[in-house]
């Protein structure tokens, strides 16, 4: 059966319990009615039978996967599938069961656990629930080159030129402001958060880092949004306060009642930001790159996700291309390069690293949904370094207790060097930034 | 209303974007032919020996969900105007620069603008947002859209519970060009405007130049704030508002 267009995923919420439609959204042309219905009534089948129905592939290549969140909403995804080359059916699972898991997520952040699990007016929720539609989009589409923190749930970073006085400067912003919860953001990526902020759920800060980036795109100067933390404070909202320093740089902290939008704007804004224009100047400088100039990479790597797995944090970048030798094959796109390196991350993790487990489900559940193939957990020891070779690029894995580098490298490179090249960026970039 | 209305281009000089000597002005808030987006910690910079004032107001934009609060914002700063409706789940705001010229001694002022936007179902849910929206607010300006006869009907309402407010207030018609969807009469906005004595003013179309499809609303909106004879002068992020400099005009 083919459901949808290739390459198209559309999402349907209904109430668990008796299978409202809620909403869609993503996929210009809408499944019909009848279509959804089958879809929660299979679902429903199992259930009876005691089984839980969680994914299924159909012959055009399309998936769907299902999940019911705390008994009361039921999120369906179904993909086109067939994206060109977008990996086979495993890649295209992982990718959904985590859009599935953000969107519930991105419906707690704005709404609140209590109104999406006590439904007592479905007609009011249905309204209620186009406040999310912005966010929901965003992750629908996914088009933002360089985060990748949706997938991996840890934090997309940005390592500035000078780290200690944004850090200063955050630190004391956030006291000045009643919160222990602060955070400066360059060109959608965490360039200095509190100590407080980073103990913050990893999903929490990704997820945020979402909503600021949105708030951050409509170039508005800045925003008193209350938002609720999915884990930390499902019930209870607090007040994300963001402010646009500089177009590009946005500063944000998390507090209760006070202070207020306006005084927190007029009072302390230009107090602890003005002296450091030109310190954030240089940090917007560093642009997509996430590194600063001081880290020198090896002229063949291609691009590259450094995982930090006690931080949860990440960098990642793609360099645009260097002059080629000729005769060499053609190198992919830079946006050709941000695809790859997320397949060859879900490759990895899928198959033969840890994926630290960050999600909010209970240990049966996650015995369930293990992401993990069954031979990977026959193998008697733990893989620390894998690799790919493709028609496009090499791609080379590589784990340490402290840190996780994917890295891609042109064809050009034999493939006995990719070891090499691969440690040595990774000591290049944890020896020059500490990262 | 707390203060007699100026007729249009009484105080300061209509469409002076238009004239030579206002380029010098416009040039700061341009960059490559397009509106120049000020973080807080920018203002747009004249050189030394011309020396400008800014006057800084707050409005907030008032209106029914789904009027197009968030597109007039983004039309007055110059920004990307969203080109589907979601609802803002928040405040937000938007700052807007614009220099102005004063009929009667030739001083120009830069205004600074900051549009408060709420999104309706946001206020409803939560409590502290209004009063923050509220406090300390020099204008209001209240949206109906012209594609939505329960808007325009509504506008009574949101006025009278500024009754007595020593505010400016507005009335902005959106979605002026769709006039094929049109569901408020001319007659109507004519009778409205007369019974309330509020100025009406009509957005929509095309974005042109940046300038010319936004100059007659904001130059409306700074004649109004002018001659409200309230205007805050201070420097940005001075500690405390209202303790700044009181110009009355």
């Amino acid at each position: 059966m083919m459901m949808l267009q290739h390459g198209s995923t559309q999402l349907l919420c209904l109430t668990a319990s008796s299978g409202v439609p809620l909403f869609t959204r993503g996929a210009s042309k809408q499944l019909p009615f009848s279509v959804i219905g089958s879809l929660n009534g299979v679902h429903m089948f199992g259930g009876g039978h005691g089984v839980v129905l969680s994914s299924c592939e159909t012959e055009g290549g399309g998936k769907v996967v299902w999940r019911v969140f705390q008994d009361s909403m039921m999120l369906i995804v179904v993909s086109g599938g067939g994206q060109d080359g977008a990996g086979d059916s495993k890649e295209d699972e992982v990718r959904l069961q985590r859009l599935l898991e953000n969107v519930w997520s991105c419906m707690v952040l704005v709404l609140g656990q209590d109104e999406l699990t006590n439904v007592r007016n479905v007609e009011r929720l249905k309204r209620d629930l186009r406040s999310c539609f912005s966010l929901i989009d965003q992750l629908l589409e996914d088009r933002q080159e360089g985060i990748l923190g949706n997938l991996t749930h840890c934090a997309d970073s940005l390592l500035p030129p000078n780290p200690t006085l944004l850090q200063e400067a955050v630190d004391g912003f956030a006291q000045a402001s009643d919160s222990e919860f602060g955070c400066l953001i360059v060109h959608g990526r965490i360039a200095a958060a509190t100590e407080k902020w980073w103990r913050l759920a990893p999903p929490e800060v990704v997820l945020l880092s979402a909503l600021i980036r949105s708030l951050s795109a409509s170039g508005s100067a800045s925003c008193d949004y209350p938002v609720f933390l999915p884990q930390g404070s499902p019930t209870v909202a607090h007040r994300l306060l963001r402010f646009q320093l500089l177009p590009g740089a946005d500063v944000c902290v998390l507090c209760g009642p006070t202070p207020s939008l306006h005084s927190a704007e007029s009072g302390m804004v230009g107090r602890f930001w003005t002296p450091l224009v030109e310190t954030l100047r240089d940090c917007l400088a560093v642009g997509e790159h996430s590194l600063p100039r001081s880290v020198s990479l090896r002229p063949d790597v291609l691009a590259l996700l450094l995982i930090n797995r006690e931080t949860r944090r990440s960098v990642s970048c793609v360099r645009t291309s260097t002059n080629r030798p000729l005769g060499d094959p053609p190198l992919p796109s830079k946006a050709r390069c941000w695809e790859i390196l997320k397949l060859f991350y879900i490759f990895s993790t899928t198959r033969y690293f840890n994926q630290e487990e960050t999600l909010c489900v209970s240990p049966e559940e996650r015995a369930q949904r293990a992401n993990t193939d069954d031979f990977v957990l026959g193998f008697s020891h733990q893989p620390l370094q894998c690799y790919l070779v493709t028609e496009e690029c090499k791609s080379y894995g590589l784990q340490t207790p402290q840190h996780q580098l994917f890295l891609l490298a042109p064809l050009s490179v034999p493939t006995f060097a990719l070891r090499t090249v691969a440690t040595q960026t990774l000591s290049d970039i944890v020896g020059a930034t500490g990262f | 209303m707390a203060h007699v209305s100026p007729s249009s281009g009484s105080i300061i000089v209509a469409d002076w974007h238009r004239c030579k000597d206002s380029k010098e002005y416009f040039s700061k808030i341009l960059h490559k032919k397009r509106r120049k987006n000020f973080g807080l910690l920018e203002s747009p910079v004249m050189p030394p020996h011309v020396a400008v004032d800014t006057v800084h107001y707050k409005i907030f934009l008032s209106g029914k969900s789904g009027v197009g609060k968030t597109a007039l914002a983004a039309r007055l700063a110059g920004l990307n105007i969203p080109n589907m409706h979601y609802e803002t789940t928040g405040i937000e705001t938007t700052v807007v620069y614009w220099p102005v010229k004063l009929r009667e001694n030739g001083r120009v002022l830069f205004f600074r603008l900051q549009l408060w936007d709420c999104g309706e179902n946001a206020l409803r849910r939560f409590d502290h947002l209004l009063p923050a929206c509220k406090e300390q607010v020099d204008a209001v300006l209240f949206l109906f859209s012209f594609t939505d006869r329960t808007s325009f009907d509504d506008l009574s309402n949101q006025i009278a519970k500024w009754t007595g407010a020593p505010v400016v207030k507005l009335v902005v018609g959106t979605k002026f060009d769709l006039f094929m969807h049109c569901d408020v009469a001319e007659r109507d906005v004519r009778n409205f405007q007369e019974t309330w004595s509020v100025p009406v003013l009509r957005v929509g179309g095309e974005v042109s130049d940046g300038l010319g499809d936004v100059a007659s609303l904001l130059n409306c909106l700074a004649e109004h704030l002018w001659a409200s004879g309230l205007c805050i002068s201070q420097t940005p992020f001075t500690a405390g508002d209202r303790d700044c400099t009181l110009i009355l005009t």
